[in-house]
């Protein structure tokens, strides 16, 4: 359950380290984002000597939430920490690397390329 | 059931005025005659001629009877009116309708409450003969063989401490914490579901709760506890 003004750690290399949620894509006044969801946010911290810098505005999927993932066989999905993976506007990722276990779902709402990287796919 | 709780009410209200009445009217009147004459003045012509009406109607001239003979006993015996337990009251009914062996039966609700139960714990069973399944306590490593039906094949070997157990009958669900790619995963399962292969207990730590949410704030590795 993301909204704005939500810090989430980034999940891959691109350089931002820590990315606060402005927005999120989908429909008007849409409350809460969760796993699987595009959003809109800015940099709040980066990695020096890197393409992306401090405060600017980029696009991310959120890929862990600490609030669960509920699936259709009955099991339940929590992580410790909300991160985001930064992409570009195809849905693309920016960085070559992902870090932390992805689960499943996002293969399934195209995001394949980021599920292929990911060491651990729950 | 209005009756039955109305009539009793009334039995209430009128314990005191019985013993007063009757010690007039049980010299005179005979065992039929009498019945009329009471529930007429006690008004028992507007209840319906029930199983239950009937049976306290007899418990009552039965309190009438005895209240001559012992005037102290008078409330317990009518207090003993509405009990379950069939016969509880002295002395063969002598009513006119026949009153049947009293059987007992649950509300509409509670009878099915009492069906689910019976079928849930049926259900246990069923699987229970299947497969073999462990008994999982919070503080138990475990590992799972979870299958994966989009993926077909047998992935993903679970293996964590188990934090939380929640009893339901057939929908009992556990919850394993474990440390996946440096990220703290807590997964819930269903205990009964045909995805969990296998599951293998393989240790046990002591705990002294139930649920150990405690251990989302501990950042030590997991599996040491």
């Amino acid at each position: 359950m993301i909204q704005p003004q939500t810090y989430l750690n980034v999940a891959d290399n691109s350089g931002a380290r820590e990315l606060m949620c402005i927005r999120i894509i989908g429909a008007s006044n849409r409350r809460y984002a969760h796993i699987g969801d595009v959003i809109v946010s800015v940099i709040k911290e980066a990695i020096p000597n890197t393409p992306l810098e401090r405060s600017e505005v980029i696009r991310a999927v959120i890929v862990r939430t600490c609030k669960e993932l509920k699936r259709n066989n009955g099991t339940i999905i929590r992580y410790d920490d909300n991160a985001a993976v930064v992409i570009d506007q195809e849905g693309n990722p920016k960085g070559t690397r992902v870090f932390g276990a992805i689960p499943r779902e996002l293969r399934q709402l195209n995001f394949t390329k980021i599920a292929s990287l990911a060491p651990e796919v729950l | 059931m209005q009756s039955i709780r109305g009539s009793t009410r009334l039995l209430q209200r009128h314990r005191f005025s019985i013993s007063n009445t009757l010690r007039f009217t049980s010299s005179s009147t005979s065992c039929g005659s009498w019945s009329e004459n009471e529930s007429r003045r006690l008004g028992f012509d507007s209840f319906p001629c029930t199983r239950a009406a009937t049976y306290l109607i007899s418990s009552l001239k039965n309190v009438g009877f005895s209240s001559s003979a012992i005037p102290k006993q008078n409330f317990t015996y009518s207090s003993r009116c509405f009990s379950t337990t069939g016969d509880s009251v002295q002395g063969s009914p002598e009513s006119d309708c026949v009153v049947p062996q009293r059987i007992k039966f649950k509300r509409l609700d509670k009878t099915a409450k009492h069906i689910m139960q019976i079928v849930d714990k049926e259900a246990v069973e069923e699987v229970r003969t299947l497969r073999e399944i462990p008994e999982i306590k919070p503080g138990y490593i475990v590992q799972l063989k979870v299958e994966v039906p989009e993926n077909k094949r047998r992935v993903s070997i679970v293996k964590g401490v188990v934090i939380a157990r929640r009893n339901a009958g057939l929908n009992s669900t556990f919850r394993i914490r474990r440390l996946v790619a440096g990220v703290g995963v807590e997964s819930m399962f269903p205990l009964y579901s045909p995805n969990l292969r296998e599951i293998k207990v393989v240790d046990k730590k002591k705990v002294r709760r139930a649920k150990l949410y405690y251990l989302r704030d501990k950042v030590n590795a997991l599996k040491k506890h």
